[in-house]
């Protein structure tokens, strides 16, 4: 009998790889959680452009998605790219991480939820995501795939830059 | 708690720089966007000239958003005129105008009309009702031989 046998000793070397594993997650955590954020700041920037130097294209593009009220069209064109620009900037500079991880995430949510319902009553809109052009290319369900992707990436920003942050202390 | 707190208050302040932001850019913008006003309608109104073309009368007569005012003489009215519409011949406009102006106010369109390409009546009228402070006056041209050639409705009598 062996001492890695015994109950402590599985204990411990147990416990020693799950601290093992732990310390990597600690270090490897903020550099993934940098990666991130920063990955979302240039995508919204990214497709902010088009949208801000188009307003009239992209309110064409939201009034075809049938979701929002005809008088809320031109007031979501204008300020949903600024919002964009604006979630950009405070990611990028890592400012006013909470709220701006949790408006990424929300936001992206809520573009995946446009599609979606979309897609289930059969209209095939034209996405508006990064480019204001009708018939930019894609699929519905292209689009749909790489926004969840997106929405995914936001989560896991929100978790590592404010949820894991929240338990750690001296935060 | 406290992260749902500063959650929300740091969401709004983004939200509303981006508000903020978003409408002064569009303000100075020379491409800006019209924020407000009504949707879009299937009518176009002439803004620099009165002479309203036979569908877009028909679209408004249709949701009442018109008025029709008959130039011609009673006679011709009774005989048979546009649905809906008042008869002022030219010659009594001063003695009926009293009468009828409470109903010109709030229209999208006052819309005057007699009968024949060259008749002078209509644009008379539109001429001393404009004089007479009515907002949205227009002249359907050649307008009874229109109305009557697209069986729109019409009504006879006084």
């Amino acid at each position: 009998m062996t001492l890695r046998d015994t109950p402590t000793g599985r204990d411990m070397a147990a416990s020693r790889a799950a601290s093992r594993a732990a310390s990597w997650a600690a270090r490897l955590a903020p550099a993934l959680e940098t990666a991130l954020r920063l990955f979302l700041a240039g995508l919204f920037a990214y497709a902010s452009l088009d949208k801000i130097a188009h307003p009239d294209q992209f309110a064409a593009i939201i009034r075809d998605y049938r979701l929002l009220p005809q008088a809320a069209v031109p007031f979501t064109a204008v300020v949903l790219p600024c919002l964009e620009a604006v979630l950009a900037l405070a990611l990028a500079l890592g400012k006013w991480r909470e709220g701006a991880l949790f408006l990424s995430a929300a936001l992206l949510a809520v573009f995946w939820v446009s599609l979606a319902v979309n897609m289930a009553r059969g209209l095939d809109v034209s996405c508006g995501c990064f480019s204001t052009t009708k018939d930019s290319g894609g699929s519905m369900l292209w689009y749909i795939f790489r926004d969840g992707f997106f929405v995914l990436v936001g989560l896991a920003a929100w978790y590592l830059g404010v949820w894991r942050r929240r338990r750690s202390p001296g935060e | 708690m406290l992260l749902i707190r500063k959650t929300l208050m740091q969401s709004f302040f983004l939200v509303a720089m981006a508000v903020t932001a978003g409408l002064a850019v569009n303000a100075l913008r020379p491409d800006g966007l019209p924020l407000a006003g009504a949707a879009p309608s299937a009518v176009t109104l002439p803004a620099n000239e009165t002479d309203i073309a036979l569908k877009d009368a028909a679209l408004l007569s249709m949701s009442k958003r018109a008025i029709f005012l008959d130039a011609r003489s009673g006679f011709e009215f009774a005989d048979g005129h546009i649905q809906g519409a008042l008869s002022v011949p030219v010659d009594d406009f001063e003695r009926i105008f009293p009468g009828i102006e409470k109903d010109l106010a709030g229209k999208d369109a006052v819309i005057a009309y007699c009968d024949g390409e060259h008749c002078p009546l209509s644009g008379e009228l539109a001429e001393k009702l404009t004089s007479r402070g009515v907002k949205n006056v227009y002249v359907l041209k050649n307008g009874w031989t229109l109305w009557n050639a697209e069986g729109l409705p019409v009504g006879k009598g006084q």
